[in-house]
């Protein structure tokens, strides 16, 4: 157990950082299917891409420009964009032709994306760890040392947490899409061209974890595998959520993320374990999640 | 084929290998390397059976990282011994490359297949110890011979062991004794009294841990564990385990972490400021990692590696592996420890067989066993009873020299630990553990 107030303000901390690098990546995987019904199985892997076409950017930017920690910023911004575009092309080309099929042909075809876009990035960047480094000087708070670049972390967390709130309850677009979520029918039956939302909304889950993925460069080096490591833990987090509910993603985020980090110090063999037990229990007593509706399970 | 065709091809592998390795790059270089490494065969001798080398590392999942270099290194080698005319002047050596991809049943899969149908007789890998110790059951069951290096858990030559293997690097076990040797005397000059560790929790991260922690019990009694922290393979947020560490404020941490997970915890703890107020000795820095992070590395930590060639530039191999590979990938690039050792297991491998007179599998393995070989380490014995080559561990505080655009081991203080010091004491004791195929 932390000892005193201090250790357990920094854990606290800790847990916070580890569940909005958490919720950043799960978040798209959880809009996607809450409104298209996907299974992305290729999220990680997409959002392993974003880190690299990020790093790819700032590097050329720091050729022109020398290197600046602030040229990190319009990278991770074209980044987004850019990775919004190649999700657009995703969705139009490949994953648009499995809505008629059932969970197993999209795991497959999500499945078999992993392996095309490893081989992609192998072609590409190679096999070696590719990081960006920034002078980051850890400071001094409660009462202990931390790393002030997780402050920036954490924010992001809770921007795209609020910018995504907004979105599907404050804009005419976000209100279609949670239409189209409960009856993509009716939608398209006003007209509305339900293939363009999907398109959008794939692209947008993409670009969220382009944006995580450029966020994260200064504190973890991207490299092989890495995808497959994270998307375990991002389906347990979209899972104890409720798939397709982004609250519920939060909520289940900061669960685990926090539970996590002081597993970590009490409990260090089983902290993972706890996870999935949490994830165990929440499956056998509410299938559909925390914030999931029935009707979606 | 013409000479520019043959300069070609092999520049096109090269290229392939620098670039990146993937699996269907596997398939082509394995061709590409075939035929280059047989080039001087039919130049001067074409009777002779080609030694067919199954070279199984890999170029995804954690280990990646590490494997480029062997990768790019061994033909080099290959192509070298193949000048003299190949093993015992008359056997082209031909290199199969596969992808293990860091996983036990597939490099158990691979390995079969290489056996079966690409009809070598040495394999040559892996990285992950998980996937040498399924290898190991395969190569045992085929009578082949495994040269292995990166992949270095104690178990591979005590409780797994079988005489077809030959390890090339220091084990787990050695380098954890080798830390607690640096330790104990750190323990002394510094006055520590506590100390945490922190573990990858799987077959190298517990033996590494265990190992040190029994040993250091021994040399220092007094020194009081204060919590075992294990972060899973592949973990990408060390953050948690990083205060957590801060909170116990121990004098020092052990860590037993190695790849990806390695760089991304030193970039974390760096950030988190873990170094400002706790030290970090006998952390796995191979030359890899001092190149790749020579910007982020820390100065003044306290790091291990296994071979790095800039502790033995005075040995003629050494000299010319670093030739070679300069020669070929480049001035600003050197070998890594991972390639000193695989390039030293296929040096092994020729002189082995030059000693047994043969390429015979059983004569090769007993002309190994027990001998002792050059190296780019210098002369070295290999342990008779379990094949362990008698190599040092090297440990140093990480400092900046003008002679190399990164960090290396401070040469004034570098402590060289010597295997023979750190490995089971007793062939005895050896034996003892070696109770699985008695």
């Amino acid at each position: 157990m932390p000892s005193d107030l201090s250790s357990f303000l920094i854990q606290l901390f800790s847990g916070l950082s580890r569940a909005m690098m958490l919720f950043l990546v799960a978040s798209g995987l959880s809009l996607i299917f809450g409104v298209m019904n996907i299974l992305n199985f290729a999220h990680a892997s997409l959002w392993l891409l974003g880190g690299y076409v990020t790093f790819s950017l700032y590097q050329a930017f720091s050729i022109g420009f020398g290197q600046h920690g602030f040229l990190l910023i319009p990278a991770i911004l074209l980044g987004t964009v850019c990775m919004f575009g190649i999700g657009w092309l995703i969705e139009r080309v490949l994953i648009r032709r499995t809505y008629a099929y059932e969970l197993p042909e999209q795991l497959l075809l999500t499945f078999a994306m992993i392996l095309i876009i490893g081989d992609l990035i192998k072609l590409i960047w190679g096999v070696q760890n590719r990081r960006i480094f920034l002078p980051i000087e850890p400071i001094e708070a409660f009462g202990g040392f931390i790393n002030p670049y997780l402050f920036i972390v954490i924010g992001c967390g809770f921007g795209i947490a609020a910018a995504l709130w907004f979105f599907l309850h404050r804009t005419r677009y976000g209100k279609i899409v949670r239409a189209a979520v409960h009856s993509r029918e009716m939608v398209s039956a006003l007209g509305i061209r339900i293939p363009a939302i999907y398109a959008g909304v794939y692209a947008m889950g993409v670009a969220i974890a382009a944006f995580s993925a450029g966020v994260f460069l200064p504190i973890m080096p991207i490299g092989l595998g890495l995808d497959m490591d994270l998307i375990v833990q991002c389906f347990a987090v979209v899972v104890i959520g409720g798939f397709g509910s982004i609250l519920g993603t939060f909520v289940a985020s900061l669960i685990v993320g926090i539970l996590y980090s002081f597993s970590v110090l009490i409990w260090p063999g089983g902290a993972l374990a706890i996870i999935f037990l949490i994830l165990v229990t929440v499956l056998i007593i509410r299938p559909w999640g925390l914030f999931g509706t029935e009707m979606r399970f | 084929m013409g000479d520019s065709d043959r300069e070609g091809s092999w520049k096109n592998t090269v290229d392939l290998m620098n670039r990146a390795v993937s699996r269907r790059d596997f398939i082509i270089t394995s061709g590409a390397a075939g035929v280059m490494t047989m080039v001087p065969r039919f130049a001067r001798a074409q009777s002779a059976e080609p030694y067919r080398i199954g070279v199984l590392l890999p170029t995804t999942g954690s280990g990646a990282n590490y494997s480029e270099r062997p990768i790019k290194i061994l033909p080099l080698i290959a192509a070298d011994i193949n000048s003299r005319g190949g093993l015992l002047g008359k056997h082209p050596i031909e290199l199969h490359f596969r992808d293990d991809q860091t996983k036990p049943d597939v490099g158990a899969r691979e390995a079969r297949s290489l056996i079966l149908n690409e009809k070598v007789k040495t394999i040559i890998g892996t990285w992950s110890s998980s996937v040498a110790m399924a290898v190991q059951e395969i190569i045992h069951e085929h009578k082949v011979l495994m040269l292995t290096a990166t992949s270095n858990s104690s178990k591979i030559v005590n409780e797994n062991y079988t005489p077809y293997c030959f390890m090339f690097g220091p084990t787990s076990g050695m380098q954890s004794r080798a830390t607690v040797v640096a330790v104990t005397r750190l323990i002394k000059e510094k006055g520590w009294k506590k100390y945490a560790t922190l573990g990858l929790d799987y077959e190298w991260g517990r033996d590494a841990q265990r190992v040190f922690v029994e040993n250091l019990k021994k040399a220092s009694p007094e020194t009081e564990l204060m919590k075992e922290l294990w972060a899973k393979l592949g973990e990408t947020d060390f953050t948690s385990y990083i205060s957590a560490v801060m909170a116990l404020k121990p004098n020092f941490l052990f860590g037993a972490i190695a790849g990806k997970d390695n760089e991304t915890f030193l970039q974390q703890a760096k950030g988190a400021g873990l170094f400002k107020g706790i030290a970090y000795p006998g952390v796995f820095l191979p030359v890899t990692e001092l190149m790749q992070q020579a910007k982020t590395l820390p100065r003044g930590i306290i790091g291990i590696n296994r071979c790095p060639f800039f502790a033995n530039m005075d040995k003629p191999l050494m000299q010319k592996y670093v030739k070679l590979y300069k020669d070929k990938f480049g001035k600003e690039e050197f070998p890594d420890d991972f390639a000193c050792m695989y390039a030293d297991a296929l040096n092994a491998l020729d002189q082995g067989a030059t000693k047994a007179g043969t390429v015979e599998t059983e004569a090769v393995r007993k002309s190994l066993t027990g001998a002792t070989i050059e190296t780019c380490q210098g002369k070295l014995p290999i342990r008779d009873c379990n094949n362990q080559l008698d190599c040092p561990s090297y440990l140093g505080e990480v400092v900046d020299v003008p002679e190399y655009p990164f960090p290396i081991f401070n040469p004034k203080t570098m402590i060289v630990v010597q295997g023979h010091d750190v490995w089971v004491p007793t062939c005895d004791e050896v034996r003892a553990l070696q109770k699985k195929r008695s």
